[in-house]
C-alpha cells in the first residue's frame, strides 16, 4: 500500500512540476497574469496530459509484448510497428509536409499496415514470431531509410524529431488519449489471471486452462493497437515500454494484476517527468524526449535493481 | 475400479514423424500406468497427447466423451499435467506460482507447500532455486490440482533421494485415494515399486500396454532400452557391470 501511495504522490508532484518548468518557471498555485494562466492550462497541461497517456500506453503493451514472446527483452516496436508507423508519417510528411495531422494519420495507417503483417505470424509460437517481426522490422527499417533518402531536406529536421519522440505536434485529441489508456488498462486488468498463467510457458497455461491461441491473437492485437495510438501520438518513444514494466516488477511482484495498473502509472510519471525536463533544459528549444526517457529511467532501473540483487 | 479414459487406436506423431501407433488401452479410477522407453521415444508427446496439448489421431474417450469436445476449462478439471519446468525470467515466487495452480482453493496452498518441504521457499522467486527445488515446487503445484487424472512427466527428475522415495509414496497415497495416474519414469525401480500397467514404447513407432508383472521382464527391458537388465532377486536393475 505504502509503495502504491508513493507511486501516486510521485505522479501529483510530477504533474505540479511539469506545469511548473519550461521556458519560463510559473508557480501553478500563483499564477496571476492571463499569459501565466494560458502558459499553464492551454499549452502545459494538455501536453502533460498526452505526455502521461503516452507513457502509459507505452508501458503497457510494453508489459504485453513481453509475456506474449515469454521474452524480458521485447518492447513494443519489436515486431516492426514503430518501423512501419514512421514509414507512414514519414510517407506522410512527403506528400504535404506543412501538415502534422497529414503526418500522423500517416503513422496510424504505417502502424496497423505493421500489425496486419505481424498477425499473419500470429500463430506461430512466441520465438518465430518474435524472429518474424524481427526480421519485419528490418524490413520497414529499410523501407523509413529508402523514403529519408528521397525526402526534401527541409522535411528531414521534422522527420528525426518525430523518430525521436515528440510531444510538441501531438494533434490526437487528449479525451481520446486519457480514454484509450483506461480502456486498455481495464482490459489489460481483465486480462491479468490468464497472462500470470503465460509467465509459466504456454503448455502450463494451456494445462490450467487457459486457451492460449486466442489470448496470444487478442494481446498481439491489443499491444499493436496501443502502440499504434502512442506512436501516432508522440512519435516513436524508445526505452518506456521496455524499462518500466521491469521496474514495477521489481516494485510491486509480478502478477499482472498489480504490474499493469502501475506500469499504466509508472509510464505516464517517467514520460510526464522526461518531457518536463525536455522542454527546459535547452529552451527556448526543445530536446527529443526520448533522449531523456533513458537518460532519467536508466539510472533508476540500474539502481533498484543492484539494490534488490544486494 | 472405474474406467477414466480410455485410448483406440492412438497414433502420435511429431514433427512427421511417427512415435507410436495403434495404442489401445484404459485407464481406471485408482490405478499407476508407467510409461517406460529410450530417449526420443515419445513418452512425453504420450502424455501431451492425453492432456490434449498436442494433437493425435485415434480416440481419446475421457468419461466416455471424445476429448476433443472438451472445453479447455472442462479438461482442467479433469485432468492435471506435470511437465517441463516452467520459465523464471518474470520473478514468480514459489507461493504465487502454487496460487495459479491452486486457483479458487488457495488455503490449501500452504498445507501442500508443507508436504513437499518447500514452506521456507515460499516467497523466493522460482529463478533462485534449484533444480530440485523448482521440481518439489511442480510437485506441490500438481498436488494442488484435484482432479482425477494426473499426468507426471519424470516427477523424480532432479530430486535428491529422500524426496524421490517421499514422491514415489505420494503416487501411491494418491492412488489409494483413488487418482488415476500415468507417469513417465526412468527409474526401473521406481517403476516396479508403483506400476500396475506399463506402456512400453520403442522408439520406433511400437507400443505395448499390459500387466506390469507380465511386461517387468529382463529380456523385454534389455530389448526395449538396448541396454543390459538384469534380476537381482526380486528386482530387475541394469547391469553395471563388476562392483568393488
Amino acid at each position: 500500500m505504502l509503495r502504491w501511495s508513493a507511486l501516486i504522490v510521485a505522479v501529483g508532484i510530477c504533474l505540479l512540476l511539469g506545469l511548473a518548468t519550461g521556458e519560463q518557471w510559473i508557480n501553478p498555485f500563483a499564477a496571476s497574469s492571463p499569459l501565466e494562466q494560458t502558459i499553464l492550462w492551454d499549452l502545459r497541461f494538455p501536453r502533460l496530459l498526452t505526455a502521461f497517456a503516452v507513457g502509459g500506453l507505452l508501458a503497457l503493451a510494453g508489459a504485453w509484448f513481453q509475456v506474449l514472446l515469454g521474452n524480458p527483452l521485447a518492447e513494443p516496436y519489436v515486431l516492426g510497428v514503430a518501423g512501419s508507423a514512421s514509414a507512414g508519417a514519414v510517407t506522410g510528411l512527403m506528400f504535404i509536409p506543412e501538415s502534422a495531422w497529414v503526418m500522423s494519420a500517416g503513422a496510424f495507417i504505417g502502424a496497423w499496415i505493421g500489425i496486419v503483417a505481424v498477425m499473419f505470424f500470429s500463430h506461430l509460437g512466441a520465438n518465430r514470431m518474435l524472429l518474424a517481426g524481427v526480421v519485419l522490422a528490418a524490413f520497414w527499417s529499410a523501407v523509413l531509410a529508402l523514403l529519408l533518402a528521397l525526402l526534401p531536406e527541409q522535411g528531414l529536421f521534422r522527420a528525426f524529431s518525430w523518430m525521436m519522440g515528440d510531444l510538441s505536434h501531438s494533434d490526437l485529441p487528449i479525451p481520446l488519449l486519457l480514454v484509450a489508456w483506461a480502456i486498455a488498462l481495464t482490459c489489460g486488468v481483465m486480462l491479468s489471471r490468464s497472462l500470470d498463467k503465460l509467465l509459466l510457458g504456454e503448455r502450463h497455461a494451456e494445462a490450467l486452462g487457459v486457451d492460449v491461441k486466442k489470448l496470444r491473437q487478442r494481446l498481439l492485437l491489443l499491444a499493436s493497437a496501443v502502440t499504434a495510438l502512442a506512436v501516432t501520438a508522440a512519435g516513436t518513444i524508445g526505452f518506456v515500454g521496455l524499462v518500466i514494466p521491469h521496474l514495477m516488477r521489481l516494485l510491486f511482484g509480478s502478477l499482472h494484476s498489480a504490474v499493469l495498473p502501475a506500469s499504466a502509472i509508472g509510464g505516464g510519471l517517467l514520460l510526464v517527468l522526461a518531457d518536463s525536463a525536455a522542454r527546459t533544459i535547452i529552451a527556448p528549444a526543445e530536446l527529443p524526449v526520448g533522449i531523456l526517457t533513458a537518460i532519467i529511467g536508466v539510472p533508476v532501473f540500474l539502481f533498484l535493481l543492484l539494490r534488490r540483487t544486494q | 475400479m472405474s474406467s477414466l479414459m480410455r485410448l483406440s487406436n492412438l497414433t502420435v506423431q511429431r514433427g512427421g514423424a511417427i512415435l507410436l501407433s495403434g495404442l489401445s488401452c484404459e485407464l481406471r479410477a485408482g490405478e499407476i500406468v508407467v510409461v517406460l522407453g529410450p530417449n526420443g521415444a515419445g513418452k512425453s508427446s504420450l502424455l501431451l497427447a492425453l492432456a490434449a496439448l498436442i494433437p493425435a489421431s485415434g480416440n481419446i474417450a475421457l468419461d466416455g466423451k471424445d476429448l476433443s469436445d472438451y472445453s479447455r476449462n472442462e479438461l482442467t478439471g479433469q485432468i492435471a499435467w506435470q511437465g517441463e519446468l516452467p520459465p523464471t525470467e518474470f520473478g514468480l515466487t514459489v507461493r504465487q506460482r502454487l496460487e495459479l495452480a491452486a486457483g479458487e482453493e488457495m488455503g490449501s496452498v500452504e498445507s501442500t507447500a508443507a508436504n513437499m518441504d518447500i514452506i521456507p521457499l515460499l516467497e523466493r522467486p522460482l529463478g533462485q532455486l534449484s533444480s530440485g527445488e523448482r521440481q518439489r515446487t511442480e510437485l506441490a503445484a500438481l498436488m494442488l490440482r484435484q482432479t482425477p487424472i494426473w499426468l507426471l512427466d519424470e516427477p523424480t527428475a532432479h530430486l535428491d533421494l529422500k524426496h524421490q522415495i517421499h514422491c514415489i509414496n505420494m503416487m501411491k497415497a494418491q492412488r489409494s485415494q483413488g487418482r488415476a495416474i500415468v507417469t513417465v519414469l526412468h527409474d526401473i525401480q521406481q517403476a516396479m515399486a508403483v506400476a500396475d500397467h506399463l506402456i512400453l514404447i520403442d522408439g520406433k513407432g511400437g507400443a505395448e500396454y499390459g500387466e506390469a508383472q507380465d511386461l517387468f521382464a529382463n529380456t523385454k527391458l534389455s530389448q526395449l532400452f538396448d541396454a543390459p537388465v538384469i534380476t537381482e532377486g526380486a528386482v530387475l536393475v541394469p547391469d553395471y557391470g563388476d562392483r568393488k
